[in-house]
């Protein structure tokens, strides 16, 4: 089965390194060989200027170049994850006050979901700002709707705000778990050529993978708390994942 | 010349573009021109195996990333070549099909060798423009533009925006009289798209080389906002006579400040609706309402 794959990725492989435009090398000023250096093959990278590989990376293995599909999933995928940890924060801030009002010992419980949904935020505040991407065109749409959410289910109880939570964590959860599992697949490929990803997209593949873990931990202690006794469950969970489905959807979009 | 030609130093890492080749070729200039080429150019060279002319989609680059740069730009190697001595060209034709074919011929390339850009004068305006772009990021990167104007004490993001302004519309001052016709051309129906995703690019430019940092909606409106002024300061930079474009100056300055005053305003009102719609419920509350 791997062999099989290998042999279906092999034709692809080529392609998806990108070539480096030979154009007008002695007339490119020398601007440009630095900012080469990941495009170019090991032997030639440490021939053409050993000092730049050196001081980049302590290892000697080429980085893995991303082709245009993965930035545009990068893109995609850091896009929705800030909507959705924006989302997060504010369904915990609608629910909280009534949730706490009725069952006061949830407090704890509701301010740790809340600081960690606000730690994702600034995470993914932090890596869109980074790297440039665009934010979605539905911020002030998708404000709104996380607000409503959280203050309707925290109007019907606590069994249908963990509801919430657990529909909620659930998509998000299998959504970043996507992510995880394409990050490793490239991580893969770079390893069956010899080549390596750079730190920032293994830095981004450990925090993908901590927030996932605690998105699903949020959903433990959801189902902990009566989830399951919301009153109608299937309707309201259904709606909540099929509304965060196409909410991941457009926000992949615009 | 206000500047001296200042292309030939521009890195091409700088030289970015959102123009898509497309395989559209214009009619081949008659064979005559062919034979009223100088016979000292060192013509008939390259241009048979150039691989340019390729299809791709406009795109703005997604994921930035140091640990992988853009690729430098999608022109050719002669097209660059032709566009590049074109430039010289511009202060006194124009934008112009002339100034390409002089270009091309400085550049020792026969005159038929225009159609190797198929948008014709459009190529040649998108190029200044992609050009111009580049050489304000490498002015920032480079020679430290917003630290050397910053005695007292650090610029804020609207100064550095107002600074990066001001010197892209004086990149124009050259081909000041000329500008006019480009504007024109880039309004043709058929170049909207490509004019527009380069305004963006260069808003999108201004604001990052400035600092700025937003992630949420006010990232469009920022955006829209730095484009705005841009362009209307670029409409009054064509009819401005003062030394050392002061009256753009100050156009600029007043325009900026309108649009602060709008988005304080918008802000303000957002504000209030917030305070209101918190105090209803904390009222609610009080009363006793499960809200």
């Amino acid at each position: 089965m791997k062999a099989l794959s290998l042999l279906r990725r092999a034709p692809l492989a080529p392609s998806l390194r990108p070539t480096p435009p030979a154009v007008l090398d002695f007339l490119a000023p020398s601007t440009l060989q630095t900012c080469r250096q990941y495009n170019s093959t090991a032997t030639r990278q440490s021939a053409a200027n050993p000092s730049v590989s050196q001081q980049t990376s302590g290892s000697s293995k080429p980085k893995y170049v991303l082709n245009q599909q993965q930035r545009e999933f990068l893109d995609r995928a850091l896009r929705v994850n800030q909507a959705g940890e924006l989302a997060a924060t504010l369904i915990y801030t609608a629910q909280t006050p009534q949730v706490v009002r009725s069952h006061p010992h949830l407090r704890p419980l509701m301010k740790h979901m809340y600081d960690q949904e606000a730690g994702h935020f600034d995470t993914f505040n932090h890596l869109i700002a980074k790297h440039r991407v665009r934010p979605t065109a539905m911020y002030p749409v998708w404000e709104v709707a996380a607000t409503f959410l959280g203050w309707s289910t925290g109007m019907m109880g606590r069994e249908a705000a963990m509801a919430c939570t657990e529909a909620v964590e659930t998509e998000i959860g299998s959504h970043y778990n996507d992510q995880v599992r394409e990050v490793l697949s490239w991580k893969a490929e770079a390893e069956s050529r010899g080549e390596e990803l750079d730190e920032e997209l293994e830095d981004m593949l450990v925090t993908f993978r901590r927030i996932r873990d605690e998105e699903l931990e949020h959903l433990d202690h959801a189902v902990e708390n009566d989830a399951k006794e919301a009153r109608p469950y299937d309707p309201l969970v259904n709606v909540i994942r099929y509304g965060c489905k196409a909410a991941i959807k457009i926000s992949e979009r615009v | 010349m206000t500047r001296s030609q200042p292309l030939l130093t521009l890195s091409r890492r700088y030289l970015t573009t959102a123009a898509p080749r497309t395989t559209t070729t214009t009619p081949i200039r008659t064979t005559t021109s062919l034979l009223t080429t100088k016979p000292t150019t060192t013509s008939l060279r390259t241009i048979q195996h150039q691989p340019c002319l390729r299809t791709t989609t406009p795109s703005i680059r997604p994921y930035h990333s140091i640990h992988h740069p853009s690729p430098p730009h999608e022109y050719s190697n002669s097209q660059t070549t032709i566009l590049s001595s074109a430039l010289r060209h511009v202060p006194t034709h124009g934008f112009t099909r002339d100034a390409l074919t002089l270009g091309a011929r400085d550049a020792g390339f026969l005159d038929v060798s225009v159609q190797l850009l198929p948008r014709g004068e459009f190529d040649l305006i998108l190029f200044w423009l992609a050009s111009r772009r580049g050489l304000l990021r490498s002015k920032v990167e480079n020679d430290a533009l917003l630290q050397s104007q910053s005695q007292q004490g650090p610029l804020s993001v609207d100064d550095k925006i107002k600074i990066l302004i001001m010197e892209r519309l004086r990149m124009n001052v050259e081909v000041k009289d000329k500008l006019q016709d480009a504007l024109a051309i880039m309004s043709l129906g058929e170049n909207i798209p490509l004019s527009l995703s380069e305004l963006h690019a260069l808003s999108d430019d201004i604001l990052t080389l400035a600092g700025d940092a937003s992630v949420d909606a006010s990232w469009y409106s920022k955006r829209m906002a730095v484009a705005a002024v841009y362009a209307s300061s670029e409409f009054v930079m064509t009819r401005d006579t003062s030394a050392g474009l002061r009256d753009t100056e100050e156009f600029l300055t007043r325009r900026w400040a309108d649009a602060r005053a709008v988005k304080d305003k918008v802000s303000g009102v957002k504000q209030c609706l917030g305070f209101l719609g918190s105090t209803a419920v904390g009222l609610g509350r009080s009363w006793g309402l499960k809200l």
